[in-house]
């Protein structure tokens, strides 16, 4: 089925009514999804600069609040609208992917998000124009496809395809209804701006170089600053800690980052991860070795956010590079 | 009284209210907290070795070892180190508290089964290896001989003295070595470290399992002992400590390479151990 851009803002006021609709946008200075205010569609948006982890994992999570004057009261906050996640591209769908798994799978379902993830629903728009730092193909995504949303819209020149994928899809493109033609889009093959040497076989051989002295190089860079594990769309580190005035508070959570020196330091003083050679180290075996074994599939989709943003120049698609040369 | 009406019975992150009952003095910094739910039952079933998220509403929670359970509590011994545990030590039976879990794997009960145990546990240490002490003991005739040996500091350092003194003691082919790193007065048992009382006391492999919990430092000798002495790596199992949040393999804390130390651990075997990544 067809939708022609110039009906894509009426077919969203179509669905406005039963699910808040989230977009691409711009937010203190920064792109982002938020909110749509019924205005004009802007398209242009590659990937946001803010990935959209928030909408399932907000940066700061009340998770229950409590009193504990003469006694202790418990409440927890319900949440549970619809929403529906517009413009999404492939390589943050596939970070939704491995959220899936961190937050749902594994002997425990981490309710907070479950119940944010069953009343979302998530429209992809697949790549035309990569963005100049990415590199999702390298990392095994197609940049125009995105398996795992809901609806997945492959853009032309004047419409969209408009391809369900779920069950729930389809219900929301039914609601499109006669704004539909039928028809297919034609699109050329999009490869990604940044190559790298991955391969199947690199998170093993990176799980037999942990005392490597690539460590030592790359740990001297970093200067901690944690902007890489903020942008990133698959990294899901959270603290958990309170708020209280007098004797009533909140408990709540919020994201993390292992590359902070605090993070592994335990109550009596010792820190298995000193200096940033051990933190640098865990993020990158984290996303390209340890996530492999645990869950099967890499914790980066090389949405290459990091690689625009670190101010160190530190640039996860050279390591990747360095590592498939290193001779073991 | 308590309003308690929301989902946290299904939610793993949210505390179950429940009551400290009694607070019993071990040593001049670790005490034992027996903890049960507001009507006076076991707040869940752990097995050996399985841990407790401990809070404090208003001051935060932590991790720690399960040291025994009764029909209708649970214990947990705390050593203060910090914030959380100064403001346990300081409350008094009675207490509301929040607790979460039990989490991580365990010992192996069913795996040491027809074996002769020996546990080896330093200072706080013994905290979690009471937990299967307990189980062997109450469960006597699935286990062969039973050694403990144990060690601390100084003997005021000596947690569960009545244990080590009394009620394992009087235990049937159940042996308790005591030794102290500094004697006082009126100590007239063994003097030195544990691992070196290991040595002396020369265990033989021969169908027996080792465990061993303790400072990091006395697990590395005490290892390295066992090793020499001719253990199998698979016969001595050890628990590891990692800074830890959620407990439930989530927050991303708690990793040595790609396991979660709250959820496959905190129980691995010296041959497990060698397989993770060297980040203790
Ligand atoms: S963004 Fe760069 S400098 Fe900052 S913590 Fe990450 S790797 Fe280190
Ligand atoms: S590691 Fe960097 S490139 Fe990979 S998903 Fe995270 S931000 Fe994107
Ligand atoms: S404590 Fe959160 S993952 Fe282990």
């Amino acid at each position: 089925m067809k939708l022609l851009k110039k009906d894509l803002k009426e077919a969203l006021r179509l669905i406005s009514d039963d699910f808040e609709l989230l977009l691409p946008g711009e937010g203190s200075g920064v792109s982002r999804f938020a909110l749509w205010d019924g205005g004009d569609i802007d398209l242009s948006y590659g990937n946001t600069q803010l990935p959209p982890k928030d909408i399932l994992f907000p940066h700061t999570e009340k998770m229950y609040s409590f009193k504990c004057a003469t006694d202790v009261e418990v409440t927890e906050e319900a949440e549970a609208k619809s929403r529906i996640v517009f413009g999404i591209r492939p390589c943050d769908m596939r970070a939704i992917e491995c959220m899936d798994k961190v937050f749902l799978e594994k002997g425990f379902t981490d309710s907070f998000y479950s119940r944010k993830r069953e009343h979302t629903l998530f429209i992809a728009m697949g790549c035309t124009n990569p963005c100049r730092t990415c590199f999702c193909d390298s990392m095994g995504l197609t940049p125009g496809d995105a398996p795992a949303a809901d609806i997945l819209l492959v853009e032309s020149d004047d419409s969209f395809e408009v391809k369900a994928q779920t069950q729930r899809g389809k219900e929301i493109a039914e609601c499109f209804g006669r704004l539909l033609t039928d028809g297919k889009v034609q699109v050329s093959k999009v490869s990604c701006a940044l190559k790298t040497k991955m391969s199947d076989d690199l998170p093993e051989k990176l799980s037999g170089m942990f005392e490597h002295p690539i460590w030592d190089e790359v740990g001297r860079a970093c200067i901690g600053c944690a902007t890489c594990t903020y942008v990133c769309p698959t990294c899901y580190c959270f603290d958990i800690s309170l708020d209280n005035h007098g004797s009533e508070g909140v408990s709540f959570r919020c994201w993390d980052s292992c590359m902070f020196s605090d993070y592994t330091r335990m109550a009596g003083g010792h820190n298995p991860r000193p200096t940033k050679k051990e933190r640098v180290r865990n993020r990158y075996m984290h996303k390209l070795s340890y996530f492999n074994e645990r869950y099967g599939s890499a914790l980066c989709v090389g949405c290459g956010r990091c690689v625009e943003k670190c101010p160190a120049n530190l640039d996860i698609t050279e390591f990747i590079d360095k590592v498939a040369e290193v001779r073991l | 009284m308590i309003d308690h009406s929301c989902s946290c019975e299904d939610n793993p992150l949210i505390p179950k209210i429940c009551v400290v009952s009694d607070v019993i003095e071990e040593t001049p910094d670790t005490k034992t907290f027996r903890i049960q739910t507001v009507d006076g039952k076991k707040p869940f079933l752990p097995k050996p070795g399985q841990l407790a998220m401990i809070s404090i509403f208003g001051v935060g929670e932590a991790m720690f070892s399960i040291t025994a359970q009764g029909e209708d509590y649970i214990d947990s011994a705390i050593k203060k180190v910090g914030v959380l545990t100064e403001a346990l030590h300081s409350i008094s039976p009675g207490q509301k508290i929040g607790v979460r879990g039990p989490y991580g794997n365990g010992f192996p009960i069913e795996g040491l089964e027809g074996f002769d145990l020996l546990f080896v546990g330093g200072g706080i240490g013994l905290a979690p290896l009471r937990s299967l002490i307990r189980h062997s003991l109450e469960n006597r005739k699935n286990y062969g001989h039973i050694d403990i040996l144990y060690g601390a500091r100084s003997p005021e350092d000596l947690v569960f003295k009545d244990d080590l003194f009394e009620n394992w003691t009087k235990q049937p082919d159940t042996i308790v070595h005591v030794t102290v790193d500094k004697a006082d007065a009126v100590w007239d048992g063994n003097v030195g470290f544990v691992p070196a009382y290991l040595e002396e006391l020369a265990f033989q492999p021969r169908n027996r399992k080792v465990i061993v919990c303790g400072p990091p430092i006395m697990i590395k000798y005490c290892s390295e002992s066992l090793v020499r002495m001719g253990f199998d790596k698979k016969d001595v199992i050890t628990t590891l400590e990692m800074r830890m949040k959620c407990g439930i393999g989530k927050c991303g804390r708690c990793n040595i390479g790609s396991k979660y130390i709250c959820l496959d651990g905190p129980v691995f075997t010296l041959s497990e151990l060698d397989d993770l990544p060297d980040e203790k």
